[in-house]
């Protein structure tokens, strides 16, 4: 990865910018799914504009269970809310859990794998083996257990920065349980790159560890983390669904996930009302093939070995 | 010839196992503590049933909950933990958590081993047949419909298959494991099963299908380009030989490593599975117990997940050393 | 072996092979109508950068030409009958039983998953139809005629040093009594004891079992020690080809002039290794003329134009305008 290395000047950085840009839009699974996500990015940026405002109970404007119609593209559920409205509420629900439970996990898998990394020694020693944990026990198994018992310490109170208090935890528990991955390469990738002269050179020049770690490190790790960060997403929308589904979720602020459990307690499947499951599934699907494809084109982009000239 | 260095190598990842096993239990001794209330009372079946102050006292005294956290309780609560001894169910009032967890045992077992039993067949084979003839048909399309696969949550898989195969055209049952009325010890009843079985396995199955499709592709396609594969064709082997006897057990490495991890995953990828049926599983009793905030169950469920996936690590690293000569180093 | 008149005949006979790798649309001329012949029991070394062409020209003869190559022009006779080398399934009676290959000994051209003992049985197994228990003992015999204690078959690849695993690539590519050997590099990542001890053995084993060796190496100083006459190539073609005792004394071709140059020889103080100046050629865009012109010293304005043939002088040839001048042997050697 020797060509991975950060340029120093502006216009050379500019330069692997567009170059790496040129590359990474060539592949057809990329093009797709940043189109489909900029789709959903766009829906779930202003749902209200576009449906009006989260139908409830109460305003409701559709029979119980009706099929796709005219008046109701996606149909009704079973107290007679309009499909689509809830669905693009929804995007707005499910897009920010992902996001943010990632941000979390990539800024923590960051820190550790970078400082063992760093480091070395028995801090390196400590931070895997608790890196080693959280890779062998999963997110969503950590999380099913986790996720009940703080909800219950915190109580269903106020909201927290605009959600309410069952998906602030979901963020936060996700985002505390899927760094592991992110921690193991990150740290792998420190370990190659700390053998480099440059840092040696800042070493030499009096830079502090906290200074090498941020100016010099972590920006020629950005690729790995980019890559990773996009599989990081697809992992935390499938635990936040799969959590949502089984009633962790908050039926006033409904996820895809929580729409899905709602129509599975509607008997559904049952009742053959296909629209009512379909649509959310089909979102949840989309949405994390989109992550899919763009992690696996970024992966294909930086991935020296597939270079004509390595 | 190298005995010592292999036992240490199993000695260590013997000492990572019961780390792991360790730190779950930890966790769960900890979040145990956090609920508010009192613990002898969670411990006597929750708030939910009125018990005497005699009684409460007297589980205080028999938990030692009147003793520091550490280390004393939580000598306790490990030693209890080893025996088994799970504490007792607030929603099943006055069960045992353990025998409540024996008793819905078998019918996840059940599904899950028919499940991977059936995505290791469909889906190893045609994951390594698409790497070994990389570009063709047979790889496109299973490329394609195993991204698929692989991005959708099976529990909506699940509820696809009954809205199909229940609801639409009536051939299986979509709920449970056993039809009302249907006479007990006869062939019908085995039968009645079968069909109960069907769509949950299936669901379970196409899950596993798309990962050990991504995963026997990608092996199969690294070891078509290594060497030895090249002095095979020299060898004047045939596509056939090369395959068996050169590709096959080199690309079935990183596979027996996901096939034996998941035998810990799928209980937990189950869980939502076996909610969408009714299945009276692991995962359905999982369900129960959240909706009914059962804590001891739950911490139970969580405790038989770290050990099966920790577990399964073990024989995955075991397994990986056995069927590669270079791990024993 | 049969008798003197076959002896006359060339075991294997390559003449004007072009082979064209297609990658995307853009083809390219790996090698360009290189020919030459080579006798029972006689070792060649093919010399050349990486790219030159020379490991294109050894698995056309072995039959093992990548699906994306295309033979353009030429062919190859093995006693007298041409070879069907373009196609895979054709060629997989001639593979091992008449031509077999010596790879680079790095730990991947032997089956990581597999004893070596096995894998040595296996050719035997398989193209000569032996019942595993013979098979076995065979390839017990072959670990000793390579200097390896039959008993340590059992072990895996990774667990012998790299010179015992080229020798079990040695005894693997003699397990069906081929008459052509090809070392691909065979030597090239071994230090220089056990380079020596592996040329010796090669050299041993073609003596005793009258093999004929083509020894691939980008290091001529490997080919002074072990053969009887080296081709060197450069971008696709055969430049110079002579005995080593001559092309090592008077070199023709200003490239072969420059490799045996940059020879490190401590015997002559000369310990620094001199590279030779300027890039590998580009073989999709391949320089006019004498493809070494822009690199040449000696190079005239007639190198950048016209493409020089290949004359034959005495008992060695060249393609290099700076000996056109000696038309007269030629027509000596003709007469």
């Amino acid at each position: 990865m020797s060509d991975a290395i950060v340029p120093y000047s502006p216009r050379g950085r500019a330069r692997a910018i567009k170059g790496f840009l040129g590359q990474f839009l060539s592949y057809g699974g990329a093009q797709v799914g940043l189109v489909c996500l900029v789709f959903f990015l766009v829906v779930a940026a202003m749902p209200n504009i576009l449906v009006g405002p989260l139908q409830t109970a109460i305003n409701a404007t559709g029979e119980f269970l009706e099929p796709p119609s005219s008046q109701h593209l996606l149909g009704t559920d079973e107290v007679g809310r309009d499909v689509l409205n809830l669905v693009v509420h929804g995007a707005r629900i499910s897009l920010t859990i992902a996001l943010l439970a990632t941000v979390i996990s990539l800024v923590i898998g960051t820190t550790v794998g970078m400082t063992a990394g760093y480091f070395g020694g028995p801090v390196d020693v400590w931070l895997m083996r608790l890196t080693d944990f959280f890779f062998v026990v999963p997110s969503f198994v950590l999380a099913l257990v986790i996720t009940p018992v703080v909800l219950e310490v915190i109580g269903r109170g106020r909201d927290i920065l605009g959600f309410r208090p069952s998906l602030f935890v979901i963020i936060v528990v996700i985002g505390l349980t899927s760094w592991a991955f992110v921690g193991r390469i990150v740290r792998s990738q420190t370990l190659s790159l700390k053998e480099r002269t440059f840092i040696d050179r800042a070493r030499v020049a009096g830079s502090s560890n906290l200074s090498i770690m941020v100016r010099h490190l972590l920006p020629n790790l950005v690729p790995q983390i980019a890559a990773n960060g996009a599989l990081v997403v697809t992992g935390a929308i499938y635990v936040e669904t799969s959590l949502s589904f089984l009633g962790l979720g908050d039926p006033l602020q409904p996820s895809w996930g929580t729409l899905l459990s709602l129509a599975q307690r509607a008997g559904a499947a049952s009742a053959g009302a296909w629209w009512y499951l379909g649509a959310p599934g089909l979102c949840v699907l989309t949405v994390s093939l989109s992550f899919v494809l763009i992690g696996n084109a970024l992966e294909d982009t930086f991935d020296p070995r597939r270079r004509v000239i390595p | 010839m190298n005995g010592g260095r292999t036992s240490r190598h199993f000695g260590r990842i013997l000492v990572r196992a019961i780390i792991t096993l360790l730190m779950v239990a930890v966790l769960n001794f900890f979040l145990f503590r956090v609920i508010p209330g009192d613990p002898a009372s969670l411990l006597l079946g929750g708030a939910r049933i009125s018990v005497t102050a005699e009684q409460m006292k007297a589980q205080r005294q028999n938990w030692g909950l009147d003793r520091p956290l550490f280390p004393d309780q939580a000598v306790d609560y490990l030693s209890a933990t080893l025996r088994g001894d799970f504490g007792y169910s607030f929603k099943f009032r006055g069960r045992r958590v353990a025998d409540l967890i024996v008793e819905r045992l078998p019918a996840t077992i059940v599904l899950v081993s028919l499940a991977q039993f059936i995505a290791i067949v469909c889906g190893v084979m045609l994951g390594l047949y698409a790497g070994w003839r990389r570009g063709g048909a047979v790889d496109h399309i299973a490329t394609g419909a195993s991204l698929l696969l692989y991005s959708t949550p099976s529990f909506w898989v699940a509820m696809i298959l009954i809205v199909i195969f229940s609801t639409a055209l009536g051939w299986l049952p979509g709920y449970g494991a056993y039809s009302p009325g249907v006479s007990t010890r006869s062939l019908d009843q085995v039968l009645d099963y079968l069909r109960h079985l069907t769509l949950p396995v299936s669901a379970v199955a196409l899950g596993l299908i798309g990962q050990y499709v991504v995963v026997a592709r990608a092996a199969m396609s690294d070891v078509v380009t290594e060497d030895y594969m090249v002095t095979a064709r020299a060898k004047g082997l045939t596509g056939g030989q090369m395959l068996m006897r050169h590709a096959f057990r080199n690309a079935m490495l990183p596979v027996v490593t996901l096939i034996t991890l998941n035998l810990g995953y799928v209980v937990a990828g189950a869980i939502t599975v076996e909610a969408v049926f009714a299945w009276p599983g692991i995962g359905g009793l999982t369900v129960e117990a959240l909706n009914a905030r059962d804590y001891p169950v739950l911490q139970g469920v969580f405790l038989l997940l770290g050990a099966s996936i920790v577990l399964a690590n073990l024989v995955a690293d075991l397994a990986y050393g056995i069927l590669d000569p270079r791990v024993r180093q | 072996m049969t008798g003197s008149s076959q002896d006359k005949a060339p075991l294997l006979e390559v003449s004007g092979l072009s082979v064209d790798y297609g990658l995307k649309g853009v083809s390219s001329r790996a090698i360009d109508s290189v020919s030459f012949a080579l006798r029972a029991g006689e070792a060649v070394g093919l010399v050349g950068e990486s790219g030159s062409g020379k490991t294109t020209t050894a698995m056309a003869i072995a039959g093992l030409l990548s699906p994306n190559a295309r033979v353009s022009g030429g062919q190859v006779c093995y006693r007298g009958n041409r070879l069907p080398i373009e196609d895979d399934a054709a060629m997989r009676p001639h593979r091992w039983s008449e031509t077999s290959v010596v790879f680079q000994g790095a730990m991947n051209a032997l089956n990581p998953v597999h004893r070596i003992i096995k894998q040595i049985a296996e050719p035997c197994m398989l193209k000569l139809g032996m019942p595993r228990g013979e098979a076995t003992a065979r390839a017990g015999e072959l670990l000793e005629l390579v200097g390896i204690p039959a008993d340590r078959g059992a072990a895996y690849p990774h667990e012998l040093s790299g010179g015992m695993r080229q020798r079990v690539m040695i005894a693997m590519a003699l397990a069906c009594r081929p008459s052509i050997i090809i070392g691909d590099e065979p030597t090239t990542a071994l230090d220089v004891i056990t380079q020596a001890q592996i040329l010796k053995l090669l050299g041993e084993l073609r003596s005793q079992l009258n093999l004929a060796l083509i020894l691939i190496t980008h290091d001529l100083s490997v080919v002074a020690e072990s053969c009887d006459r080296v081709m060197i190539m450069y971008a696709g073609r055969i430049v110079e080809d002579g005995t080593v005792a001559e092309i090592f004394a008077k070199p023709k071709h200003p490239y072969t002039r420059l490799l045996i140059d940059s020879i490190p020889n401590p015997a002559n103080g000369k310990k620094m290794i001199r590279p030779i100046p300027g890039d590998p050629p580009n073989l999709v865009n391949r320089p006019s003329g004498c493809a070494f012109h822009p690199r040449c010293p000696s190079a005239m304005g007639l190198c950048a134009t016209d493409v020089p043939s290949f004359d034959k002088f005495g008992r060695s040839r060249v393609a290099c305008h700076l000996h056109r001048s000696s038309q007269e042997d030629k027509v000596a050697a003709h007469a």
